[in-house]
């Protein structure tokens, strides 16, 4: 069964984790910024499902989740190239957008 | 006072408070079954409840750390945290202190369970079971969870309106329900709870692993296995040693990262397996069934544990 908190969790981590990595590539002011704002959206989605709850048997959350996982998993593969910091800051983009409709769905 | 010496009040508190409401539950018992079974009964709810009463405080100590967490890295590192996520915060201790308020209210009720043969007794209770189903409600956040709070809630009223009555066997059913509806309560809520403390401890070692990359870390601990044989203590390293001693204080982090993983689901395991078996042998004095246990459920001990570890950091 999906677990939509420790999808939107794993999400926020595996972030905070690689974020000074991330921060030292960045190459543009525009870059950082864009960096910080997907970490506070990461960690307020992630602070917000803790008090929500999330009904994990929902379907469309279910789908969400799956998506997630494997935007997840990209994050992670890309974060360990770092050869495109852009690319690599549009695949959080990717995660911390799915985990914010998993928000809205609370 | 440091919060965390007011959290150990707080404990004791809460400890007594429990601990009286089972007393009172051994009065009540008492009515419907022997006197031993009464007493065995009281003595393995009040170790039960006291260590759920220090599960909830240890979780807030680990939310507290979060927060500061959360704040060091926004210094040290520009990690933002926004006003909302400290709201969002801010909402879990706070669903996490009603949880403690509603531990301590119970005590109120256990004194009237002790007034049990006076005549005022029946209003007291009723005014103090009014109170825990207020705080009852008020457990709305956990949408999860809501089932579980409405069996809460019915076994309160039912309780109330059985003492209302002089009605002690009642009144016992009413407590079995009650001990029940909390065993599953907790077990609703243990996702929630479990996520609080992963995040908290892989926070804390992506912190800690930062600090010592940077250099900020006294290394020299490293050192104790050799040194604290001799009674000898280590010197602040130089930087050179210090950066070589680097590598172990991440392995020690990376070990100490899964211990704290594994303490945690092994104390979380023991106080389910507490209340579910607390449960049961409520049910089994209610019902009026021979109770063989004489000793506390063995896995509070486990919890006690967790729980004393994590308030002495």
């Amino acid at each position: 069964m999906a677990n939509a908190l420790s999808d939107v969790q794993a999400t926020f981590l595996s972030l905070d984790a690689q974020y000074n990595l991330l921060l030292a590539g960045c190459k543009t002011q525009a870059q950082r910024n864009a960096l910080a704002a997907q970490y506070a959206t990461a960690q307020q989605n992630y602070q917000s499902t803790l008090n929500a709850t999330l009904t994990d048997n929902d379907a469309q959350v279910a789908a969400l989740s799956t998506q997630l996982k494997a935007a997840n998993a990209q994050v992670v593969r890309a974060t360990a190239e770092l050869g495109n910091i852009s690319k690599v800051i549009d695949d959080i983009t990717t995660a911390v957008s799915l985990g914010a409709q998993l928000v809205a769905m609370a | 006072m440091p919060s965390r010496v007011r959290s150990s009040v707080a404990i004791f508190q809460i400890r007594l408070a429990i601990a009286a409401v089972f007393l009172g539950c051994l009065t009540l018992i008492a009515g419907c079954k022997t006197s031993e079974d009464a007493a065995a009964a009281a003595t393995q709810m009040s170790a039960t409840a006291k260590s759920l009463s220090d599960y909830y405080a240890a979780l807030s100590a680990i939310l507290s750390d979060t927060d500061q967490i959360y704040s060091i890295n926004e210094e040290l590192y520009s990690k933002p945290y926004s006003t909302e996520s400290r709201q969002e915060l801010k909402t879990t201790q706070a669903e996490l202190a009603k949880r403690i308020t509603l531990a301590t209210d119970l005590s109120t009720l256990a004194g009237n369970f002790a007034k049990l043969t006076s005549s005022s007794a029946p209003a007291d209770v009723a005014t103090a079971g009014n109170k825990l189903e207020s705080e009852v409600d008020d457990l709305a956040s956990y949408k999860a969870s809501a089932g579980e709070q409405n069996a809460i809630k019915s076994a309160l009223q039912l309780f109330v309106t059985a003492v209302q009555a002089h009605k002690e066997h009642e009144a016992a059913q009413a407590m079995d329900s009650l001990a029940s509806g909390l065993s599953a309560l907790f077990d609703k809520e243990a996702p929630s709870w479990k996520s609080v403390n992963d995040v908290y401890v892989q926070l804390a070692a992506t912190l800690a692993g930062n600090l010592v990359d940077q250099n900020a870390v006294d290394n020299s601990a490293a050192l104790k296995p050799a040194l604290d044989p001799f009674g000898l203590t280590p010197s602040a390293p130089a930087p050179d040693l210090n950066t070589k001693l680097a590598p172990l204080a991440k392995q020690q982090i990376s070990a100490r990262q899964a211990s704290l993983l594994n303490s945690y689901s092994n104390a979380t395991d023991a106080m389910s397996k507490s209340l579910q078996e607390m449960s049961q042998r409520i049910h089994m004095v209610a019902t009026d069934k021979p109770m063989a246990f004489r000793t506390p459920p063995v896995t509070v001990a486990t919890v006690e544990q967790w729980a004393t570890q994590v308030l002495s950091y």
